[in-house]
């Protein structure tokens, strides 16, 4: 239900902002066009998540690889499509509702990623800038097969993880260097996820649903954009609250 | 950035001095804690028994007695009818498996009157009242390690003793790390009673009990045996007295049916395990045995009958396999119901009396166990704890296991908290029978398998 909250929390305020935004767009005299700008982007975070009514702790380290076709809709404002790959690292994690408790340790597994991003430069004056930025992430892992050792059966267990990610908040740019734009990314951050466990040794079955969520909820980012050239341009980001990670993208305009 | 600095400083000198003080605490408690008893004590004890564990050696059923249920569509007179017939004269009615209890006339046996009586098509079922006895008793007082628990390799007894194998114990240590046991989680210990006031255990006890031998709610031991295997499954633990129990802080329901012999029928066992189930005991510790494979008799139908009922009410039943290297006594043997524990020792070696067949599910350490003693018959001078050997012995142990995983998922049902017992067992003797064997079954325990969670670090 809090997830719910917060999710909607986040969809109405992109929606109010890219509102309010696009009315005061309507008053200018904007060129209106259409152009596409892929993205190729990578991205590395690791996360505390909190699980078991928040009793326990673990890390999810996540390595994202994205490719996203940006619309630019309007001048300042984009709509992009986001797939791509995800490897996870749930170690740490431990499902105590399974028959035999089992703690991860196994490294990172893999899995899809789509999503969707919205931006929209709300100010403007002199060097610099603001926009609104709004990022949703879905991540399905894949099924992966464990061995349960050291018991005197056969054992084994099945996992699948999925997590949401969505972020959205205000990027201050500053413009006033050449081809070089630093900024700062004040935002809303919210993670969730579940991680459905099974685990089967003979007659023995168990499963648990475990529901995770993401440590934090407000988020500090710090980044810049290099154009490169006319069509060609570079973007890094380091995510310093509520967990570290680091954005790296290339986009092409035509 | 300085602050920074001095918090790191602060934290690892913290941490420091946390391992520090930790290290020395566990240093201590190798030695010798406080308020144990020492090894000056070694000189007050006596050996009882040759260190050989007990062995029943008198008649397998109650020799003028008869349990007889007739058809359910029998009224009581046609039953008082049928017992004046046969010159019967009743004793008592177990109501919960609705069985009467017989004295036969002197002139007929046992045997010629139960064929009578399954002739007769009004009588469901007859059979003799088989006697149930313990599967161990006291060989020496004295207290030191419990090897059992965390075998460092020590001396298993008092001076001169074997040595144990390091790591030949049931792993208790690492597993109390995860779980010590809840409070409302039972373990009825089926047996001679409990030394009520002992002070390793009396705060530990549910109730003072059920006593079916002087029929009165007080189950005092007059015996011994039962205090020993409750205080192995949850004596009194971390008070800095006495010994550790297995479920720390689960709690025990005293029930005597064995008398100050250690020797019981088995309908006041019938009744005891009815009462457990009605007082709420989540696991049955029983922790004696009956030799039920008589040329020309059947096994008790009624005894199963309870287990059964104590079984599909979700109750864990862990029973004794016995000490004459023989078949698995009953109710052991009552395969489908009850786990049935055979005895490894202090080098994870089945012991050589501990009975062996089908039925055994598991071993746990049964030689050499130091537990507790009744007070009233241990002699001025001497500590209330002693050193015994035997499957009873083994038992408790398997029981506060179940108890155990009960208080820390007591969302599992009793089937697959046997399975976690057994499918975390380790197969001590794999090189000669590897897999589930007649000896020691799926293995020993291992009380960290079963609960502290596994890690999983190769997928398939």
């Amino acid at each position: 239900m809090k997830k719910r909250l917060h999710f909607l929390v986040v969809i109405l305020l992109i929606m109010n902002l890219t509102n309010l935004s696009l009315a005061q767009n309507q008053t200018e005299e904007t060129t209106q066009k259409i152009s596409l700008k892929p993205t190729l982007g990578f991205e590395y975070f690791s996360r505390t998540i909190k699980w078991d009514e928040n009793n326990y702790n673990s890390k999810l380290k996540s390595y994202l690889f994205t490719f996203s076709l940006d619309f630019e809709i309007q001048e300042g404002f984009f709509l992009s499509f986001l797939l791509g790959y995800s490897s996870n690292n749930y170690n740490g994690m431990i499902f105590r509702q399974l028959p035999f408790s089992v703690e991860l340790e196994d490294g990172g597994i893999g899995g899809y990623l789509f999503g969707g991003e919205i931006k929209k430069n709300i100010f403007s004056q002199d060097n610099y800038e603001i926009c609104l930025f709004g990022q949703f992430v879905y991540s399905l892992g894949a099924t992966k097969n464990w061995e349960i050792p050291g018991l005197n059966v056969e054992a084994s267990a099945e996992g699948k993880p999925t997590w949401i990610r969505t972020i959205v908040g205000p990027v201050f740019f500053y413009k006033g260097f050449d081809y070089f734009y630093p900024y700062l990314f004040l935002n809303f951050n919210y993670l969730w996820g579940t991680f459905k466990m099974k685990e089967t040794i003979q007659n023995l079955i168990g499963s648990e649903n475990k529901e995770f969520s993401g440590e934090g909820l407000f988020g500090l980012s710090v980044g810049s954009v290099y154009e490169v050239s006319r069509s060609l341009s570079l973007k890094g980001e380091a995510s310093l609250i509520p967990y570290v990670g680091f954005i790296i993208k290339a986009t092409y305009s035509f | 950035m300085k602050r920074i600095k001095f918090l790191s400083i602060f934290f690892m000198i913290f941490i420091f001095s946390l391992s520090w003080s930790s290290q020395n605490f566990r240093g201590n408690k190798e030695k010798e804690p406080k308020n144990f008893p020492f090894r000056q004590e070694i000189r007050y004890i006596k050996s009882i028994n040759e260190g050989q564990p007990f062995r029943y050696q008198g008649p397998p059923y109650a020799p003028d007695q008869v349990l007889v249920k007739f058809k359910a569509s029998l009224s009581i007179q046609s039953i008082e009818a049928i017992t004046k017939a046969y010159r019967l004269n009743k004793i008592k009615k177990i109501s919960s498996i609705d069985v009467y209890k017989f004295q036969i006339p002197e002139n007929i046996s046992v045997e010629e009157l139960l064929y009578s009586l399954n002739k007769n098509p009004d009588v469901e079922y007859a059979e003799p009242n088989y006697k149930v006895y313990l599967a161990a008793t006291p060989n020496d007082i004295l207290f030191r390690y419990q090897y059992n628990l965390y075998n460092s390799g020590q001396e298993v007894g008092p001076p001169g003793s074997p040595q144990g194998k390091k790591s030949a114990d049931i792993k208790a240590t690492q597993a109390w790390e995860e779980t010590k046991g809840e409070k409302i989680v039972l373990i009825a210990v089926i047996d001679t009673g409990v030394d009520l006031l002992h002070p390793d255990i009396n705060e530990k006890l549910y109730s003072s009990g059920r006593d079916y031998v002087n029929n009165d709610f007080d189950a005092t031991d007059d015996h011994g045996h039962g205090t020993h295997v409750a205080g192995i499954v949850a004596a009194e633990t971390n008070n800095q007295e006495g010994i550790a129990g297995v479920a720390w802080n689960c709690k025990i329901l005293p029930v005597k049916v064995l008398d100050e012999n250690g020797v019981g029928d088995v309908d006041l066992v019938i009744e005891g395990i009815d009462w457990a189930v009605t007082e709420g005991a989540n696991v049955i510790n029983m922790s004696f045995g009956a030799n039920m494979n008589i040329k020309g008799l059947t096994p008790s139908r009624f005894f199963e009958e309870a287990i059964r009922d104590a079984y599909e009410k979700n109750v864990v039943l862990v029973a004794a396999a016995g000490n004459d290297n023989g078949p698995v006594l009953y109710p052991a043997a009552f395969d489908a119901y009850c786990l049935a524990v055979a005895a490894s020792d202090y080098n994870d070696l089945r012991a050589e009396w501990s009975n062996f067949g089908p039925e055994i599910d598991v071993a746990a350490p049964g030689v050499w166990i130091l537990s507790l003693w009744p007070e009233s018959l241990t002699d001025e001078g001497y500590l209330p704890y002693v050193w015994t050997s035997g499957t009873s012995m083994a038992t408790p142990h398997v029981a506060g296991l179940a108890a155990l995983i009960k208080s820390i998922k007591p969302w599992l049902n009793v089937r697959e908290i046997m399975d976690i017992i057994r499918f975390s067992a380790d197969d001590i003797n794999s090189s000669l029978y590897p897999g589930k064997d007649d000896y020691v079954g799926f293995g020993r325990i291992s009380m960290e398998k079963a609960l502290v969670p596994i890690k999983i670090t190769s997928s398939k």
